[in-house]
């Protein structure tokens, strides 16, 4: 498995970067929002409500789905700057000798979280 | 001139004796102009003749005298013993193995600077390529081009940055920062040919993936060579090639 | 965390004339700022594991209807999501600030004949693009654009 991941990990430090890079910039907005600013009350939840929201997340810009894509970078490359770290984390606490097991685990964990996010993406 | 007595803590290891390392305290009595190399050098000299250590130059272009002090890997030619307190402990480099007091295993090091080819590679030799030559007969090189990559040569292979990477501690594969710096270098040279062989080697068990940009090692460089630069812009070369290696067939290499 | 380093560290391709003593961690490695950072700054992966996979959901639930859409805007207002996702913003804000920091110098000196601008103009041209992806998507989330 250390070989597997060997061979992939242009491909995985590629993802990771994106991960990283889009991933923070597009998940400050939302967390702000999403997770703390409508939960408190200070921006009306109804902004955000079912309606606008299915409209919202279906902006297309000159037939590019702009908003949907935008979505699914923001649900899918976090997962990807997730297991990069939690990997290099484990390695750092002395987990050297695991790390075949342990990276193939956590990138699995994020393939199935980017199939699940494009999903979701798609069933709006 | 006056001097201040301090504890000096030395990480002593007789392979012939001891089963590990410990520790042994010496009272010295420090001047202020000292380095902490001085101080090792006055107990070898004074106090006690069975300490063994590397050191050369004094001047910090030779990078034997690298140590852990107070934890820290230093050049201990080139830092004041002042700016430490009364207790100073100098242990030999981390993540090395240990031959006696304060002297590291080099081969492994040297294994793995080797490993990156570390010099002008061409595909043709110069007799066959005459037309890239000047009248002198050497590649001509502009001091831009010189300056992509002068930081990175100016490396004098002290290791302090192997002492102080957590990747190079528990992957004992990786290529760590110095020869992936030194590849690097090589890489950026205009006279040589040989990156995309690089390249490969940075793809292979040592991978240049196994960074996790903790930049320790550009934190405790005592050159200024910002190895953690090298290292992360070599990740951004190796993608590059590697990309291009799916579509285009692979050029051949140049030989050694 | 003290201790020792793995067993083969820079061990050396054959084994030497002599027994050597096993490479060490410094005993304080983890007590310095700098590593604790960094440290965090890779610990901050748990935060966006969890936060990917809630926003999967939420997004998941949004494809379900109307109710399953205001019952998760509600569960939303449940403190310990609140926390969680107070605690997501700090480390959001940790990792942009730690990697446009190291991000500039990681740029290749040259691709090909085009030279990539100045540290510092890369520097402030993340943060210029973060914090107007920012001001966008909440702009957008809150309904006053779009």
């Amino acid at each position: 498995m250390k070989t597997l991941l060997l061979k992939l990990e242009p491909l995985i430090w590629f993802m990771f970067g994106q991960g990283i890079m889009i991933g923070t910039m597009l998940l400050t907005g939302w967390i702000l929002v999403l997770g703390i600013l409508m939960p408190l009350g200070i921006v009306d939840p109804m902004n955000l409500n079912y309606v606008r929201a299915q409209q919202l997340f279906t902006t297309s810009l000159l037939g590019i789905p702009i908003a949907q894509l935008l979505l699914a970078a923001l649900l899918v490359l976090p997962l990807w700057k997730g297991a990069h770290h939690v990997r290099s984390l484990l390695i750092d606490f002395g987990g050297g000798e695991r790390d075949g097991i342990v990276g193939t685990v956590l990138y699995l964990i994020a393939i199935v979280g980017s199939v699940m996010g494009i999903g979701a993406v798609a069933g709006i | 001139m006056s001097t201040t007595e301090k504890t000096i803590v030395i990480s002593r290891f007789d392979p012939d004796q001891d089963e590990a390392p410990r520790k042994q305290e010496y009272k010295v009595p420090c001047d202020p102009s000292w380095k902490v190399l001085d101080a090792v050098n006055f107990i070898k000299d004074e106090l006690d003749s069975t300490v063994s250590h590397r050191w050369s130059c004094r001047m910090a272009v030779c990078g034997s005298c690298g140590m852990m002090v107070n934890g820290e890997p230093k050049l201990t030619c080139k830092t004041a013993l002042d700016e430490y307190g009364d207790r100073v402990e100098i242990e030999p480099l981390a993540n090395f193995p240990v031959v006696r007091d304060l002297v590291v295993e080099l081969d492994g090091f040297m294994h793995k600077f080797e490993s990156v080819k570390p010099w002008i590679k061409r595909v043709k030799e110069r007799a066959e390529d005459m037309e890239n030559f000047n009248e002198k007969g050497t590649y001509s090189q502009s001091a831009e081009e010189l300056g992509q990559f002068k930081q990175f040569s100016m490396c004098i292979n002290c290791m302090l940055c192997y002492s102080a990477c957590p990747v190079v501690a528990n992957e004992p594969e990786f290529l760590g920062p110095a020869a992936i710096a030194l590849g690097h270098r090589y890489n950026l040279d205009t006279r040589d040919e040989g990156t995309e062989e690089r390249h490969e080697i940075f793809r292979g068990e040592g991978t240049v993936f196994s960074c996790s940009y903790a930049n320790e090692c550009s934190e405790v460089c005592p050159k200024g060579v910002d190895p953690a630069a090298a290292v992360n812009q070599a990740k951004f070369g190796a993608v590059i090639d590697w990309a291009k290696g799916l579509v285009l067939p692979r050029a051949p290499h140049a030989a050694d | 965390m003290a201790g020792p380093a793995h067993p083969e560290a820079m061990a050396p391709p054959t084994p030497g004339r002599t027994r050597t003593a096993p490479p060490q961690m410094p005993s304080t490695w983890w007590s310095s700022p700098r590593i604790r950072t960094y440290l965090l700054f890779d610990a901050t992966g748990i935060i966006y594991f969890f936060v990917g996979f809630l926003a999967i959901k939420i997004v998941g639930q949004l494809g379900e209807g109307p109710i399953a859409w205001q019952a998760q805007m509600k569960a939303l207002e449940n403190p310990i999501y609140i926390v969680f996702h107070v605690i997501s913003l700090i480390s959001v804000i940790f990792v942009a600030v730690r990697f446009f920091r190291l991000f500039p110098k990681a740029q290749p000196p040259a691709i090909g004949p085009a030279k990539p601008p100045p540290g510092p103009v890369i520097h402030a041209g993340l943060y210029v693009v973060w914090l107007g992806l920012t001001a966008l998507i909440s702009l957008a989330l809150a309904g006053v654009i779009l």
